[in-house]
């Protein structure tokens, strides 16, 4: 037997030797060296971060009650790849789904080039499950939240919606959207190789998502409602073409109710039609007509130009620069204190006394009444309305703004003017928002509402005192409501066309007022959009009268004492 | 002593798979809990309740009294409306 060359062995020892080096440093290098790389790779590959979406915030009613809440959903999604016949999983999912699915592009979807095609999102959870139990292949499930308006089509123009992805997009939803969203979580969990199934004991941290605050508004849900099913009614029995009803409480300056007809389900807004998803109480100006009246007496009797027991001569029409003005119906020349001519709602003698104050205090109170600037309530798209600057008036301007026509405002506006009357002469800034309640479920109240003195106390009583005439003997009886004494004003404001000038025909109908007069709790603002019955006592002073009825017995009104009438040619000698 | 490390590994994996178990109902309890939130909200919306009223025959009142204590004299304020207070 040959003994191997010892030369033979040793060199075969020493490769031995080599690769064992070889192998120890390349161990070395990945164990030591660069273990730490090796261990981060790692580490991704099984450890997964989750963003963990929050829990957006209810939006309430003043007593709690929820408008707006968030609600469990699924949102159904494909991988085509794993999807086995696309014809019939697509049949199956639209039969689970509803008629709303087109077959034939479900299927286009499930046999798309991508691993990741939606098939329904915020599916409800019912729909989710039966199609799960299908076990169809290549359809998986997502949680996610959907948000739900329980009362449906309930002050929607107030709340606003929220779009796919739950960002609001409208209304107090888009306005108060980064209190309500929250701040996402995130959990950080290691999962095994299908990336299915959490490995046991394996890394699991999370930090939680932090909810989104609940709004508490100042809108009264019930009430609400009642304001919105006499808004339609009367809508409906004048014919008109819509109309927008708000109620506040002058002393706080909430904002009760608020509504606009036509009107939506936020549930469902792509339903709705081309601008009703707009917010007309405060994003939509029009001429005020007789309501406006209010401020030119106001300042005539603030600046002390019109003595209450002076009798004017009223013609019924007169000439201003090319224009004819004239009151709504023929009469003689008559005379009118300034108590007759808002009760009567005579234009010309809104007129005569407007001449009185001169334009630059006429256009300084309707500033300080809050005409032409935004009521600060914030709410998205609130418009300014429209008050001509001094040095753009023409000669018309004095004469037709003393009875609004030439200017523009939002209901939200109008209902304030009377409000700082009802309130002593006090502008009480208008709100949709009393506070909000924190995850933890302390109640966080809004700032109290910006006062300002527009009025003296003498001055915004005795014009308490001419509207509660104007509806127990003038152009308002149609608002009066029995055992109480009711204060306010109709307004028949003609519409301007685009290219200048009024249709004819077209007006809107307001009556905006308060009760009970001596001792105001509520202040109501109704107006209707070209209603066919023309005018502001006809057709809005009834709603008016409705909506105060159901105030009454939602609010608990009680009658107060009764405030003195002003003087009239009846009583003045 | 690996025994001891397999025993002690065996009773982690069952705490946790046991804190799973845990969360998932708590995770189902709370749905359940928003879930009837949800239903209670629908239920009691006053369009709904309207519209059970009205097919039970039931309407508004046509009038609406305020009566008076008999030392008070009519048409003095009974109280103060109060918004918060209406249910």
């Amino acid at each position: 037997m040959n003994r191997p060359q010892l030369g033979r062995l040793v060199a075969l020892a020493l490769a031995l030797v080599v690769a064992m080096g070889v192998i120890v440093v390349r161990l070395a290098i990945l164990q030591v060296s660069r273990a730490g790389a090796f261990q981060a790779i790692a580490f991704d590959q099984r450890v997964h971060p989750i963003e963990l979406a929050p829990w957006r915030g209810q939006i309430v009613d003043r007593t709690r009650e929820p408008l707006a809440m968030s609600v469990h959903a699924t949102d159904i999604y494909a991988d085509p790849r794993y999807v086995e016949d696309a014809w019939t999983t697509s049949q199956r999912l639209a039969e689970a789904l509803g008629e709303d699915v087109d077959v034939e592009e479900l299927v286009d979807d499930l046999t798309a080039d991508t691993s990741f095609v939606f098939v329904a999102r915020q599916a409800e959870n019912a729909v989710a499950e039966r199609i799960d139990a299908m076990g169809l292949p290549g359809i998986g499930f997502l949680d996610v939240s959907a948000r739900s308006y329980p009362a449906g089509p309930l002050a929607p123009h107030v709340l606003g919606f929220v779009d796919i992805d739950g960002n609001g997009i409208s209304g107090l939803e888009y306005q108060y959207d980064s209190l309500l969203a929250g701040t996402p979580g995130e959990r950080i969990i290691e999962l095994d190789p299908s990336r299915l199934h959490r490995i046991a004991g394996g890394v699991d941290r999370e930090r939680p998502p932090v909810p989104g605050s609940d709004l508490v508004t100042t809108i009264d849900r019930d009430f609400q409602y009642q304001v919105q099913a006499g808004l339609e009614e009367y809508v409906e029995r004048n014919r008109a073409r819509g109309g927008t009803v708000v109620v506040m409480d002058r002393r706080t300056g909430d904002v009760l109710a608020m509504a606009t007809y036509p009107w939506f389900d936020p549930n469902d807004p792509a339903a709705a039609k081309e601008g009703e998803w707009r917010n007309r109480a405060i994003t939509d100006v029009f001429e005020p007509g007789s309501t406006n009246k209010v401020i030119t007496a106001a300042c005539a009797l603030e600046e002390d130009v019109i003595d209450l027991e002076e009798r004017l001569s009223v013609p019924w029409k007169m000439d201003v620069g090319p224009f004819t003005i004239h009151d709504s119906h023929p009469h003689p020349v008559q005379p009118m204190t300034i108590g007759d001519i808002l009760a009567q709602s005579s234009n010309i003698g809104a007129v005569q006394v407007a001449e009185r104050l001169g334009p630059t205090r006429m256009s300084r109170c309707l500033s300080r009444f809050g005409l032409g600037h935004q009521t600060g309530i914030a709410f998205p798209g609130e418009d300014e309305g429209i008050v001509p600057p001094l040095w753009q008036w023409t000669d018309s301007s004095l004469p037709t703004m003393a009875y609004g026509q030439g200017i523009a405002v939002t209901p939200l506006q109008m209902i304030s003017v009377f409000s700082t009357i009802a309130n002593d002469g006090v502008w009480v800034q208008p709100r949709l928002v009393r506070g909000t309640i924190d995850p933890g479920g302390t109640f966080h109240r809004a700032a109290d509402a910006i006062r300002r003195r527009v009025v003296s106390v003498e001055t915004a009583r005795t014009v308490t005192s001419m509207l509660a005439l104007a509806v127990d003997e003038g152009t308002g009886s149609g608002a009066s409501i029995a055992g109480y004494q009711v204060a306010g004003k109709t307004g028949t404001a003609r519409i301007p066309r685009p290219q200048g000038g009024y249709y004819t025909g077209r007006s809107i109908a307001s009556f905006i007022g308060f009760l009970p007069a001596g001792d105001p709790d509520v202040v109501i603002a109704a107006i209707l959009d070209r209603p066919t019955t023309v005018y502001g006592g006809i057709a809005a002073a009834p709603l008016f009268q409705t909506i105060a009825r159901y105030a009454i017995e939602r609010l608990g009104i009680a009658p107060a004492e009764e405030v003195v009438y002003p003087p009239t040619v009846r009583t003045v000698r | 002593m690996v025994l001891a490390l397999v025993a002690l590994n065996t009773l982690i994996a069952q705490s946790s798979f046991r804190i799973d178990d845990l969360n998932a109902r708590i995770d189902t309890l709370a749905r359940r809990n928003l879930q009837l939130t949800s239903e209670h909200a629908k239920m009691s919306a006053p369009g709904r309740i309207a519209d059970w009223a009205r097919r039970n025959g039931m309407r508004l009142p046509d009038d609406i009294r305020f009566l008076h204590a008999h030392d008070e004299p009519a048409g003095s304020p009974a109280g103060v409306a109060d918004p918060d207070g209406a249910r």
